[in-house]
């Protein structure tokens, strides 16, 4: 393996400015065709299911909830690990978290403007979604605050504010360096997202003071964000999903998920925006054994589920447990468990943790997996309620399954766009993590 | 004529030497640019506990009343009984009240920056490109008619790459 050589200052600000200045002919196609995509099978389905109606959905009489609400706790849960993971690194003052936490920010940013799309498809007629808010109105009805899905609505929207100041604010200082190497309309600009940032000592001061305390707020909000999703099926009575652990599960999930999408989000950028001076082995293989952490705590929390049903003997709990662990959805179960608890072992191994194509895989199959779990807690609880002659079957259809690949696309999307308009490696906190400027330590 | 006086440094322990010079000459009205935080200078400024703080903690106070007022002031607005419970039903709302604390905590805490940290200021100063990237820049802003070479002898001595007089707001 070639030796490492730390890059200069002037290196880091070359380097990532590149990735924005310069664009090639291939970005420019990914991009196309990624718009394409989310247009194709995001948007046009979606006005599809507005012109029909919210029945071309495969949800139905028992089974209210589908695949919509699935991908939006993916989604959600897809969000967790950036800016969280961020927040506590930089309050524990962790210094590999510095060459990622930019694009793991933007994925968290990115995922909750997919998982907000979500709930807009879901509700079906979404022009009324406003109604959710509490806004004056002639009719005098306000929200019912007693609700899980008031929770969520306050919940996501605060996340989703404190998320784009926490990135936004993080990437003032970047934002200059970006204003001081461009010319025109783009200096103008960046002029203007700098706020006119010199990097005076009162400036980093008060930035620092700042961004401290949106670490220390975004910690519990996170933590608050999936817990209240998680409510959204808990505070319910229907067997599968009544279940008081479902906080620190939803909890444990996202940041599972989370984390594995920082993987794979670290493998792409270092790969395609040749990343490899900054984000390193060290990285890949710090979060390789949060993964491993993760996945531990996650394996438990589902044996304590099984275990607390089992033993709770609520005969109807028992029922939708074993339509799960055996029942037509059981394989999909099973690929979970698989995903999320065995393949995660491999990077017990060294080796596996430090294999870049190993830990991209093993990233996607933990993905994979949590989209299915997320699955599995709607599609296998809602349809089979209490009486057998009232069970039903929920199958997402032709229009869901479309939909959910766009989803993908419209991230992807979100993604191309922010690499080109904010550096996606934090130029400055990189810098403090390379050998200070000093002449006694240059030995001149 | 020239009421600044501004030092270009390669190296981050020279330049802070001078900005400690200049300081114990007298000199108070210093701006120091820098590429990355560094504390020994916010010590040479005397800076402290940031009073963003406080915008924070009143914005989590405010945020807390707000969130509990909306959900009692809706739910007394609109009468919604649920299974003969009590209108007012605080646990519910304390989800409403800890999202608003951390909004309004955050959004203060935003607020604040700007106040305390005078952005945005896109109006012309005295900034050279290369702080932002790998070189240390101080201004001494010498006040009308004073007499810059004693600062220039500082500065230059301490190490400088490059000592210049400019006019402008530092």
């Amino acid at each position: 393996m070639a030796e490492y050589s730390p890059p200069s200052y002037a290196d880091v600000n070359r380097d990532v400015m590149r990735t924005i200045l310069e664009t090639g002919p291939k970005y420019w196609m990914l991009l196309g065709g990624s718009v394409l995509v989310a247009v194709t099978c995001f948007f046009v389905p979606w006005i599809h299911q507005l012109n029909v109606g919210i029945g071309t959905a495969g949800m139905n009489r028992s089974a209210m909830w589908g695949s919509y609400l699935s991908n939006f706790i993916f989604w959600i849960g897809l969000s967790h690990s950036g800016t969280l993971l961020s927040a506590v690194l930089h309050i524990t003052q962790s210094d590999w978290r510095k060459a990622i936490y930019r694009s793991a920010e933007a994925m968290t940013l990115f995922s909750l403007v997919t998982a907000a799309l979500f709930v807009m498809v879901h509700v079906g007629r979404v022009w009324f979604v406003h109604w959710i808010a509490p806004i004056p109105n002639q009719m005098g009805l306000w929200p019912n605050f007693r609700s899980p899905l008031s929770f969520d609505v306050m919940a996501v929207t605060t996340y989703l504010t404190a998320s784009s100041v926490f990135i936004y604010m993080g990437s003032v200082p970047d934002f200059a360096a970006v204003r001081d190497s461009s010319t025109g309309m783009r200096r103008r600009l960046y002029t203007i997202f700098s706020f006119g940032w010199r990097g005076t000592t009162r400036e980093w001061h008060t930035l620092g003071w700042a961004y401290t305390f949106f670490a220390v707020l975004v910690i519990p909000l996170a933590v608050s964000v999936h817990s209240i999703v998680s409510w959204d099926f808990a505070l319910s009575i229907i067997p599968g999903l009544h279940h008081t652990i479902f906080a620190p599960y939803f909890v444990c999930g996202a940041i599972y998920s989370g984390t594995a999408g920082i993987v794979t989000v670290m493998f792409l950028i270092r790969k395609y925006l040749n990343f490899e001076r900054y984000i390193r082995q060290i990285h890949l293989d710090n979060l390789a054994k949060l993964l491993i952490v993760l996945s531990s705590i996650w394996t438990y929390i589902n044996i304590m589920e099984l275990f607390n049903t089992w033993y709770g003997g609520n005969s109807e709990a028992i029922e939708a447990l074993n339509w799960r662990l055996t029942g037509f959805y059981a394989p999909l179960f099973w690929e979970m468990i698989l995903c999320c608890t065995f393949v995660p072992m491999l990077m017990w191994t060294k080796k596996i943790r430090h294999n870049w194509k190993a830990m991209l895989i093993i990233s996607l199959l933990i993905n994979l997996g949590m989209l299915t779990e997320r699955f599995i807690i709607v599609a296998t609880s809602l349809p089979r309620k209490f009486l057998p002659d009232a069970y039903g079957f929920y199958f997402p259809s032709i229009v869901e399954i479309i939909i959910t690949i766009g989803s993908f696309a419209i991230f992807t999307t979100l993604f191309l766009i922010f690499i080109k308009w904010v550096p996606s490696v934090s130029i400055y906190e990189v810098k403090e993590t390379l050998k200070p400027l000093r002449r006694a330590d240059n030995g001149e | 004529m020239a009421n600044n006086v501004m030092g270009v440094f390669q190296y981050e322990d020279e330049f802070l030497a001078a900005a400690q010079q200049l300081r114990d000459s007298g000199y108070d009205k210093l701006t120091l640019m820098t590429p990355i935080p560094i504390h020994a200078s916010e010590k040479i400024q005397g800076l402290g506990k940031s009073n963003v703080r406080r915008f924070t903690l009143f914005g989590a106070l405010l945020g807390a009343v707000c969130g509990m007022a909306l959900a009692v002031g809706t739910a007394l607005v609109y009468i919604l009984p649920t299974g003969g419970r009590p209108i007012i039903t605080i646990p519910p709302y304390l989800v409403i009240t800890y999202e608003m604390t951390i909004l309004l905590g955050i959004l203060f805490t935003l607020f604040g920056f700007h106040i305390v940290s005078g952005l945005p200021a896109w109006n012309d100063k005295i900034y050279r490109i290369e702080s932002g990237v790998d070189r240390f820049t101080l201004v001494v802003d010498l006040g009308d008619g004073a007499d810059p070479v004693q600062a220039e002898n500082i500065i230059r001595e301490s190490g400088a790459e490059e000592v210049s007089r400019l006019e402008g707001d530092a």
